[in-house]
């Protein structure tokens, strides 16, 4: 018995946060903040780690990726996570849609698409979630109509994150008159196609995160389609068992309280008793937190369905987020609402309770996850 | 990485558990409290399988199989002090992790002896003395009182911390035991059980919260795997991850066993459901030698002091940047 990730990921932990150190301004919080400057900081990023070899360290070698462990992938999601996604947008195209591309997509696609991604130049934004299908995403009602050789896109998406930033969009249509999972097929669509507008919607994660996209009659050539007509349930499988495992959060709620106890002890501050007791709690489940993800990963690598161990992890994960969110909002109590350069740890511990808050909604809702975790019960009670 | 317990341990564990089911299941519980006496047949198994061969302390296989035999235990509220007797003294007394008044510890009548090990890992040998307790709750839990005793049996401060802490470890395999059956027995009543024309399962929050229980036990037995694996691999810095690891045994303990119970309805609180037999009898191992708050505040006491083993410093060093 071993739970030491072994001394690959202990360089390759090494290395990542030297080159962040480096490199990321202090009080970096991600991409999506009202000064551009952010975003420009993260595109140049993803071009140094690609020069560093470490943008592609989950893809395989064939496509020009490191092939590394399933352990070297989970150090690079938890420290890239823990440091406020340096990798700005552009994590979503390397976790999931070039694998998908690579497993989906023809000769020609892999040959346009995947040196962008691997070279850390090209956003992707997804295009699943839709008024009347979140949850229930086989409702979806964008539809895909044949036109010529190629297509025409009708419709409307919700909640698509990084929209206004991204250069193409994977996203999921409705072929023929088929219902739920049928003919669901998936296209690949440049964000500046004619017929594409993109509203941002007001919210308390800050500006970029949650858009409407507007599809009117938009059209997308025959290389557009990825994989089979009506093959879309499989894409949409495939990419959202990756995000239940791909969120390392609790990498960043380690690292906000260990700051935060470092700078208690700085300024010789002293946690009451009862906070102290839930300090320790909360590191408690934050390494519950990682350990479930760590055996989610160890399904995926068995090859096994990956369903019910990924969202056992991500229900703790997420909860977890939300208590320590809490916590640090205890501790820091009437400075806990300021915000930006000036606020403790410049701001990173009310970014992080805003951010916790969709913890539980994003990429599949709490809900969804105890539902794939009771019929994995039930089915093995019986 | 490889997380998981070596194969001889599983498959102990699977000889153990075949075998406390040949007594019973759950029975064996019911009949030591009608008979006390019947707890001799426990003992005379445990002997059969080996288990006096065992020293979770020599090496990782048989700490192993040590943990595994207390979860087998822990499924049938197996009524005996499964750790503290392979955690046996020097001299071959077994061991009792006792809070610092009274000094009391489940089980106590059964030997005349024991090495209490207190709060601080002092060790001291003890008398049984008096009846047990003989409660609902704790039919079992019996006072003693430490008497000077033969230097063998007096440890130095290190030694008894080590004892406390594999003690605490093995007891915390042995509640996890408890909560895995108390999930799987909601389970297998919600799907049998009949309203308003289906099955318990068939509502939603039903089904919440079997998950919830599902997870929480999910999560304890990483951390009891994770503890395990410390305390064989970094011995002089495993005492917060002890602690946590029986903190969280507790806090999970509380809402797992209630939840599972009260899916159980009223049949829940009869003593001819196990649900009802388990709950009663994982309540001394929940409340002695500390109980979940006093555990968590040792708990944040040991962080400030040793720090925390992850991802970022904790304790002393944290927010170093160059340390984890």
């Amino acid at each position: 018995m071993d739970f030491d990730l072994g001394e690959e990921a202990a360089l390759l932990r090494g290395r990542l946060r030297a080159l962040i150190d480096a490199n990321m301004p202090p009080g970096f919080l991600g991409a999506f903040t009202d000064d551009p400057s952010d975003l420009a900081t993260t595109q140049e990023f993803c071009a140094l780690l690609a020069r560093e070899g470490l943008l592609t360290v989950a893809w395989p070698t064939e496509y020009g990726g490191q092939g590394g462990s399933v352990w070297a992938q989970t150090v690079v999601r938890e420290e890239m996570w823990a440091h406020h996604e340096p990798r700005g947008a552009q994590y979503m195209g390397l976790n999931w849609v070039g694998p998908a591309i690579m497993a989906f997509g023809d000769d020609e696609q892999k040959r346009r698409h995947l040196p962008p991604i691997a070279e850390g130049s090209v956003i992707w934004c997804q295009g699943f979630s839709e008024p009347d299908a979140g949850s229930d995403l086989a409702a979806l009602s964008t539809r895909a109509t044949e036109d010529g050789d190629g297509w025409r896109l009708r419709g409307q998406k919700i909640w698509t994150s990084y929209a206004g930033m991204a250069q193409w969009c994977v996203l999921a249509a409705r072929v023929g008159p088929g219902e739920r999972h049928e003919g669901i097929t998936m296209f690949l669509v440049p964000m500046d196609a004619p017929g594409i507008t993109v509203v941002p919607i007001e919210s308390m994660l800050g500006p970029h995160h949650l858009n409407e996209v507007f599809l009117d009659d938009v059209p997308v050539g025959p290389d557009g389609l990825l994989g089979e007509v009506g093959g879309g349930w499989s894409v949409i499988r495939r990419a959202l068992a990756h995000e239940r495992v791909g969120i390392a959060r609790y990498a960043r709620c380690e690292r906000l309280l260990s700051l935060m106890a470092g700078e208690l002890r700085a300024t010789a501050g002293r946690l009451p008793d009862h906070l102290a007791v839930q300090w320790a709690r909360a590191l408690t489940q934050v390494r519950v937190a990682r350990l479930l993800a760590y055996r989610a990963v160890l399904a995926q690598e068995a090859g096994g369905p990956p369903d019910a161990a990924a969202s056992a992890a991500r229900i703790a994960v997420t909860r977890c987020d939300q208590l320590v969110a809490e916590l640090l909002f205890q501790v820091l109590a009437e400075r806990s609402l300021e915000a930006g350069p000036s606020a403790p740890l410049a701001g990173a511990i009310e970014d992080h309770w805003r951010y916790a808050q969709a913890a539980t909604v994003a990429s599949g809702t709490l809900e969804v996850q105890q539902m794939i975790v009771a019929k994995d019960l039930l089915g093995r009670s019986r | 990485m490889n997380p998981v317990l070596p194969q001889e341990a599983v498959e102990f564990a699977g000889t153990a558990r075949r075998a406390f089911e040949s007594l019973g299941g759950v029975d064996v519980a019911r009949r030591a409290e009608a008979d006390p006496d019947s707890r001799e047949d426990v003992a005379k198994l445990l002997a059969d399988l080996g288990v006096d061969e065992l020293d979770p302390l020599a090496d990782p296989e048989q700490a192993a199989a040590a943990a595994a035999l207390c979860e087998a235990a822990g499924r049938v509220a197996l009524p005996y002090p499964v750790g503290g007797v392979v955690l046996r003294s020097a001299a071959g007394l077994p061991v009792a992790a006792v809070p610092a008044a009274p000094v009391r510890v489940d089980h106590g009548d059964l030997f005349d002896m024991w090495l209490a090990c207190g709060p601080a890992g002092e060790t001291m040998p003890a008398r049984a003395v008096g009846a047990p307790l003989g409660t609902r709750l704790g039919p079992f839990v019996t006072d003693l009182e430490p008497v000077g005793g033969a230097a063998e049996d007096v440890l130095d401060p290190a030694s008894g911390q080590a004892l406390l802490a594999w003690w605490l470890t093995l007891s915390a395999w042995t509640i996890l035991g408890g909560l895995d059956r108390a999930v799987e027995l909601a389970t297998a009543h919600a799907q049998d059980r009949i309203q308003f024309g289906q099955p318990l399962t068939a509502f939603q929050t039903v089904r919440f919260q079997l998950a919830d229980a599902a997870i929480a036990v999910a999560g304890l037995r990483e951390l009891a795997l994770f503890t395990l694996w410390r305390l064989h691999a970094a011995p002089d810095h495993a005492w917060p991850d002890v602690v946590a690891l029986r903190s969280h045994a507790l806090d999970v303990a509380r809402p797992v066993l209630r939840a599972t119970q009260q899916l159980h309805g009223a049949s829940g609180l009869c003593d001819e459901v196990d649900i009802c037999v388990l709950v009663r009898h994982l309540q001394p191992a929940l409340r002695l030698p500390a109980g979940a708050e006093d555990t968590a505040r040792e708990l944040a006491a040991a962080i400030a002091t040793d720090g925390f083993d992850g991802l970022f410093p904790h304790g002393a060093t944290a927010g170093d940047r160059t340390s984890a």
